[in-house]
């Protein structure tokens, strides 16, 4: 049901061996854990893996279900974890997915259970790495959790035929090491358009179709002491020790050799395209990644191998490391290795690149400079690597001398016709119109309703976790002086939010106003099935739903509103924030999301109107004559088909407000202007196509007493 | 180092713009043509209508033949290594160029001039919009061949998107080696709106080949047509006679709107006080502006009179597409009490009206109704209301906004006798009053305060030796700051009260 259909796409997950593949790196991943004989696949959504999900959720009828392998869209990220359960008491292969590092987080208490229990099934873990340029949540990385549960981490090259090659080594390490293991995808990888030479499917041993039959139980398997001590020596004694067998045995780091043997460079293999570019805009590389530069490439970046990085330093004066994101294992752990074996190299890294951020060309390209222009080498001189940087960088120079301003910003925001969007408005009307009751603590929380804290909204004073919006009020609310908001996505209502917020607020007698924004899926995601969709991931019908949720733990009091409703949704606000009830008091905004409304709806009408149905299609409009260019409308609206226009008044100056062709006619510039007594400027147009013959009589006889009118004051 | 030469192109897009699927048609016609290539894309949470970014880089090197190695793409541009900046959109030509991407020695700059305007553009009181002029001389200036033309307008034309044009006029660029069939092949492989999309594609083609080298950003957008009365009227060449000729077009337009507004004796009083302002050009260009918009100002006749005319339901078919079918049309209407009482007798209701302003300060009551003016019943409910437009000469709104008028020429004569630059300033702040209920209340209560600092200063300024800098600048920046937004509102009545 997701954002994007993959029917086409999941075509080319049942290929054999030979035939080419052709899609983005999730395809090819996908395809991969079929060719490893996975028993169980599940996860999450969560950009940049929730294309993972909907590829699972397309081929779960065609392919999965007759291969007899298990699919679930899990609750939430520690559901997906722990689904990996299956593979600590027997020899099943699984894999789950999730958007890390926040999914990470969420996991961590399955995880650390799993990855201390060990696994005797390949467990493999898809994370989406949400780092950098375009990312949406806190940037921080996973390398930490892997150190400290001790997951090895797969980083692979960026190329789809890699991607598939180390989701099969994933499986082998894990099962080689006992331990669960982690692939760790970025951001444009996942999108990435490649192709991959296929395998044959490979159908598991233990399904749906040829299921387990007795139980297994061992003891030592139980996270409990003595066995959790075991378990840790385990680790360190016999598990990584095997994970580090098996990278060196079955070559997943490659050491390429060149002429300038004095120098080496060592990288994760995520890095590896941007790095192998850089030094192809310096002239030290051709396209096809042939450089004299010596080269690790890292595509295990947990375990570390200590004799291979030693074999790589000696012999060398010069080393460098691209590695990502602090605290900076890899460097740290390489300089410790060169001190013990007593090597005189020096190692940089962060101090040529940066700290901090993603490692895009213009950073790497600089740190390369800084560093092949310092450590000198053969091949190339100075002064060519100079010139090199010198022509990629010069014009940059001339940015501000013809745009002398900073071009205008573009958040993300909710998108046309959005039903969340409205429930803003009636915030920010209500905290602008009547501050003393609206202009209160706005607790925001993750999804499409983060949008809410941007302009023109500005609503929300934290962030801090899906689901969270209510827990992170717990106390502010009793040490405020009005009643605070919270806020809620359905997503991450069933996410997190039932127990950690609304259970803990009922629990905690906390007197406050909730709102969830029931738009029927986890829109952000890509319009995700939640529990309340009215079917699961599968396409199972279910009767979950918030307010019977709600009503199991006790609210009383619970208000379902049309969040288009712009006044009632005021109202209701109003009523909360001021009623004698103590307590939690529930407001349930809701509408579908429009995204996927007009998904469905528009193929339908344009049908419709093909086959000469009446079709009556609502617009919005603004009369350029009436309105008088003060945008308030926007301050409060912010929908992306209200813009401007040049005033076509040629004695006004400012632009006038605009309704695009884009409109779906959700009918809020008529509320806002409604409900924040505006102006008149705004008008509803109802389209009809295909008019039936009354609907054209009774058209034309008002056309005929209107015209009468008009001409006696024209 | 011998190299197989590598093309990299970007689209910087805004979200919903269909960046994906042009990204998917170039990937595919190299394919289709045999060129290794791949592409990427960040859609993620910026899919939400942010900026977005999609990213293709092909060898053109065609297949493995030569060599076993395969090309090693980038997931990223390297800026000032960029060959072609396919932008669906204007401003993030700008954005481009701003984080270094495009450079005048290699990149070919392909873009469709319309704007997509951002929120922080859209939401100023005044104009916000990012100087298109700095974004054309920026695509100018950083391009080593340039086509620039508005390919949503094309796109609409031909009953498609906007990216399917500019995938024509990629193809007919040639800035990619990729056949031009390659493209048509990829758009039928894809079977969504094939019919549309090839439209599409061929219209940007024709203008990418007809731009050739010489292209350039033909597509700033064109002022905006005047309202377009025809007019051979020499009734009001001799009203306007004895005003110097470089005033006479605005005061054409100003007398045809009064008369429209009101009547011929309206008009007439208009240009009477004008006239004190009329040897001064600049000072004359500002009053004459200003006045007229301010005099036909929007009381609940005259937007009852707009929503009334026949020419408005041929406007909303027009825009919204409507060839043969039916519109339903409804309005928005929330009058608040002062627009109503506006319209009534001043003798009969100033007392009503003080009262009313005592007893709410804030926000008056309103009266909210959705009103179907394509029906008879609510048509006739609007139109109604036009009647009433003879008594608005003795109106309690015609009162209010005349006296303030009167104030406000006051004070451009006195400012005038002191300084003309600050005479202008004066006259300009007239721009600040705008919108309806207490939006035009805030505003005009913006006007006053303006009005009033700006005197003081003046008055200050002539008392110590004639220096009006500081004068002109407060009432320069005390518009500026209103006309940015509520935010700055408050900076700028601090900026009065220093004054």
């Amino acid at each position: 049901m997701g954002e994007r259909s993959f029917a086409e796409d999941v075509k080319q997950l049942g290929y054999g061996e030979g035939e080419i593949l052709r899609g983005e790196g999730i395809l090819a991943i996908t395809k991969a854990l079929l060719q490893s004989g996975v028993s169980y696949v599940g996860g999450y959504p969560g950009a940049p893996v929730s294309y993972l999900i909907d590829v699972l959720a397309d081929a779960n009828e065609p392919l999965l279900k007759p291969l007899g392998i298990y699919f679930e869209q899990s609750g939430s990220e520690a559901a997906a974890a722990a689904l990996l359960g299956a593979s600590i008491n027997y020899p099943i292969r699984g894999a789950v997915t999730w958007k890390s590092v926040v999914g990470t987080n969420v996991a961590s208490d399955a995880l650390s259970h799993v990855a201390s229990a060990g696994v005797i099934g390949g467990s493999v873990i898809v994370i989406g790495e949400d780092y950098g340029e375009g990312a949406s949540i806190l940037q921080e990385r996973t390398h930490s959790t892997a150190l400290k549960s001790s997951v090895p981490l797969l980083d692979p090259r960026n190329s789809l035929d890699a991607f598939a090659r180390f989701v099969g080594e994933g499986f082998g390490l894990s099962e080689a090491c006992n331990q669960p293991v982690f692939f760790s995808i970025r951001i444009r990888a996942c999108h990435m358009r490649g192709t991959l030479r296929c395998r044959d499917n490979v159908k598991p041993a233990i399904s749906m179709l040829s299921r387990l039959d007795s139980p297994s139980f061992s003891i030592d398997r139980i996270n409990l002491p003595p066995f959790t001590y075991q378990m840790e020596a385990q680790k360190f004694e016999k598990r990584l020790p095997a994970a580090r067998r098996y990278i060196v045995e079955h070559g997943l780091n490659e050491h390429f050799r060149g002429a300038e043997d004095h120098l080496g460079i060592v990288m994760q293999g995520g890095l590896w395209n941007t790095t192998l570019r850089g030094l192809h805009a310096l002239g030290l590389a051709d396209t096809r990644g042939r450089t004299p530069v010596p080269l690790l490439v890292l595509n295990a970046i947990h375990p570390l191998v200590p004799e291979e990085l030693i074999g790589f330093l000696r012999g060398k004066t010069r080393v460098l490391v691209v590695e990502e994101g602090m605290p900076n294992y890899i460097e740290r752990e390489l300089k410790a290795l060169a001190h013990e074996a007593r090597l005189p190299v020096e190692i940089q890294g962060k101090d040529v690149f940066s700290p901090h951020g993603e490692y895009i060309p213009q950073l790497v390209v600089g740190g390369l400079r800084r560093f092949f222009t310092s450590a000198g080498v053969t091949s190339q001189s100075t002064t060519a690597i100079e010139d090199r940087y010198q022509a990629l960088t010069a014009h940059r120079e001339k940015v501000g001398l013809v745009l002398l301003e900073p071009v205008a910003k573009r958040p993300p925001s909710f998108c046309t016709g959005c039903p969340e969007r409205p429930v803003f408005s009636a915030l920010k009307i209500l905290r602008t119109r009547e501050p003393a009751i609206g202009d209160t603590h706005v607790a925001a929380d993750i999804g499409c309703s983060t949008f809410s804290t941007q302009a023109p909204f500005n609503v929300g004073n934290s962030v801090l976790g899906y689901g969270m919006g209510l827990a992170s009020s717990s106390a502010v609310a009793p040490l405020f002086g009005k009643r605070t908001i919270s806020v809620m996505g359905d997503g991450g209502f069933w996410h997190n939010g039932l127990t950690n917020g609304v259970a803990n607020a009922m629990y905690n007698k906390q007197d406050s106003v909730l709102v969830i924004l029931d738009n029927f899926y986890a829109a952000a995601t890509g319009q995700h099935h939640v529990p309340s969709t009215g079917t699961n991931a599968r396409n199972e019908p279910l009767p979950m739903t918030i307010p019977d949720a709600l009503k199991g733990l006790g609210v009383k009091w619970i208000r379902t509103v049309n969040s288009y409703r712009i006044a009632d949704v005021m109202g209701t606000f109003r009523e909360a924030l001021t009623t004698r009830v103590p307590g939690l008091k529930v407001i349930i905004a809701k509408n579908e999301c429009m995204l996927e409304r007009q998904r469905r709806e528009r193929p339908r009408l344009r049908r419709l109107a093909a086959e000469g149905h009446q079709v009556v299609q609502p617009r919005f409009g603004v009369d350029p004559d009436v309105c008088t260019g003060d945008h308030s409308c926007m301050r409060l609206n912010g929908c992306p088909s209200l813009t401007l226009r040049e005033n076509p008044d040629p004695l006004r100056e400012d632009p006038i407000a605009h309704v695009d062709e884009t409109c779906v006619g959700c009918g809020v510039c008529g509320e806002v202007a409604h409900a924040a007594v505006l102006c008149p400027s705004f008008y509803e147009v109802k389209v009809i196509a295909n008019p039936t013959r009354w609907t054209r009589l009774v058209s034309r006889l008002r056309q005929a007493v209107i015209r009468r009118l008009a001409a006696v004051t024209a | 180092m011998i190299d197989a030469p590598l093309l990299s192109l970007l689209i910087p897009a805004v979200g919903g713009q269909g960046g994906g699927v042009l990204l998917e048609w170039i990937v595919d016609a190299a394919i289709a043509d045999g060129y290794p290539v791949h592409g990427t894309s960040i859609p993620g949470v910026a899919q939400r209508t942010g900026s977005t970014t999609y990213y293709v880089e092909l060898c053109t090197e065609r297949g493995a033949s030569t060599d076993e190695l395969p090309p090693i793409f980038s997931l990223y541009p390297v800026p000032g290594a960029l060959d072609v900046l396919l932008a669906p959109e204007f401003l993030e030509v700008g954005r481009s160029i701003e984080l270094g991407f495009p450079s005048p020695a290699r990149t070919t700059i392909i873009a469709s001039t319309h704007r997509l305007y951002s929120i922080h553009e859209k939401i100023a009181t005044g104009r916000g919009i990012y100087p298109i002029e700095r974004l054309d001389a920026a695509a100018r200036a950083f391009a080593r061949k340039l086509i620039a033309f508005d390919a949503l307008a094309l796109a609409r034309e031909h009953g498609t998107e906007a990216n399917a044009v500019l995938l024509g006029a990629l193809a007919g660029s040639g800035a990619l080696p990729i056949a031009v069939e390659a493209y048509r092949t990829a758009i039928r492989a894809k079977a969504v709106q094939v019919d549309a999309n090839l439209r599409g594609f061929e219209a940007g083609l024709a203008v990418a080949l007809a731009a050739g080298a010489a292209a350039g950003g033909e597509g700033s957008p064109a002022a905006a047509a005047p309202a377009g009365q025809a007019l051979s009227d020499t009734d009001i060449e001799a009203m306007t006679a004895a005003f110097p000729q470089s005033l006479r077009p605005v005061l054409r337009q100003g007398v045809l709107r009064l008369i429209d507004y009101q009547n011929r004796a309206y008009a007439e009083r208009y240009l009477e006080r004008l006239r004190p302002f009329a040897g001064d050009v600049e000072l004359g260009q500002i009053v004459a502006r200003h006045l007229a918009v301010w005099m036909s100002y929007e009381d609940a006749v005259r937007v009852a009179e707009f929503k009334t005319r026949m020419s408005r339901f041929e406007r909303i078919r027009k825009e919204k597409g409507v060839r043969d079918g039916e519109i339903i049309v409804t309005d928005f209407l929330k009058p608040d009490l002062d627009e109503i009482y506006g319209v009534l007798p001043y003798r009969l209701v100033a007392w009503f009206a003080r009262w009313a302003e005592r007893r709410w300060p804030h926000g008056r009551p309103s009266l909210g109704q959705h009103v179907k003016t394509t029906t008879v019943s609510g048509y006739l409910r609007v139109w109604l209301l036009t009647l009433l437009r003879p008594l608005r000469p003795i109106s309690y709104r015609a009162h209010e906004e005349h006296a303030r008028i009167d104030r406000w020429l006051a004070a451009v004569a006195r400012c005038r006798a002191w300084d003309g630059l600050l005479a202008c300033e004066v006259a300009r702040a007239a721009q600040l009053v705008k919108g309806y209920g207490d939006v035009r209340r805030r505003m005009t209560g913006h006007f006053d305060r303006l009005l009033e600092a700006a005197t003081k200063a003046g008055e200050h300024a002539m008392a110590n030796g004639g220096d009006f800098t500081a004068a002109r600048s407060l009432a320069a920046r005390y518009r500026a700051l209103v006309l940015q937004g509520p935010e700055s509102e408050a900076t700028a009545a601090a900026l009065a009260a220093d004054a």
